[in-house]
């Protein structure tokens, strides 16, 4: 299995390598069932959803909803990276937020995932995970 | 709970957060200003115990709980339209 997986990185550079790879009889890429698109294996995008970062829009309406939540003033800045500590927001503060967030974007949060949230970038991802999930 | 890195709430607190998640949730279900009231009401009672009751006070704490969980589950019943509360104080009474 080694030698396949090996040969298949090889075959996206260059696609010429066939030619040579009918005649010898190790490599049989007419086996491998990724060969149907030529080029890339295909794997399901959800999967690089989670690890990339949440977009722009979303991380500024979750902003907007803090805000409001908090009532906080016009000139407090929010990153992405501020936890709902900082604004001074205590647990019950917490589930209002994730509460207003679940009502805006349309989303239902699992009891387990509501403990995890604590900064405005993680509540974004959790929030196009579930989206990304739900469509 | 200043802690930099997210704070291991306990059993008892996650308790209390799921009864509050509770109650926004029926909160939902009732009518627009029926649904602020009660969110209003439900937060209210909520920060005032969180700052009056003892943190260790765990009997009393677990008494709350369970209360709250019984009028959530009468909240929850499409009958209930809608949530109120009465402050009583001890006075003086005004009898002449």
């Amino acid at each position: 299995m080694a030698s396949v997986s090996a040969n298949f990185v090889c075959s996206r550079t260059s696609v010429r390598l066939p030619n040579q790879m009918i005649t010898s009889k190790s490599l049989r890429l007419a086996t491998v069932g990724w060969g149907r698109t030529p080029g890339f294996p295909r794997l399901s995008s959800s999967r690089f959803q989670i690890s990339c970062a949440a977009k722009k829009e979303t991380v500024d309406k979750v902003c907007e909803i803090v805000r409001k939540q908090l009532a906080l003033p016009a000139d407090k800045e929010i990153t992405p990276q501020t936890t709902f500590t900082d604004l001074g927001a205590d647990s019950l503060d917490t589930v209002e937020i994730v509460m207003g967030l679940e009502e805006e974007f349309d989303i239902t949060v699992q009891e387990d995932n509501q403990d995890n949230i604590s900064c405005i970038q993680e509540a974004a991802d959790l929030i196009e995970q579930l989206v990304a999930n739900k469509s | 709970m200043g802690a930099s890195t997210k704070p291991r709430l306990s059993g008892m607190q996650l308790q209390v957060l799921a009864l509050y998640r509770g109650f926004l949730r029926a909160a939902r279900m009732k009518s627009p200003e029926e649904r602020s009231r009660i969110e209003a009401l439900v937060s209210q009672e909520f920060r005032r115990n969180s700052s009056q009751v003892d943190r260790k006070n765990y009997l009393y704490i677990e008494y709350l709980v369970r209360r709250g969980k019984k009028q959530l589950d009468q909240l929850k019943s499409p009958e209930t339209v809608g949530l109120a509360s009465l402050n009583v104080e001890a006075s003086q009474a005004k009898t002449s």
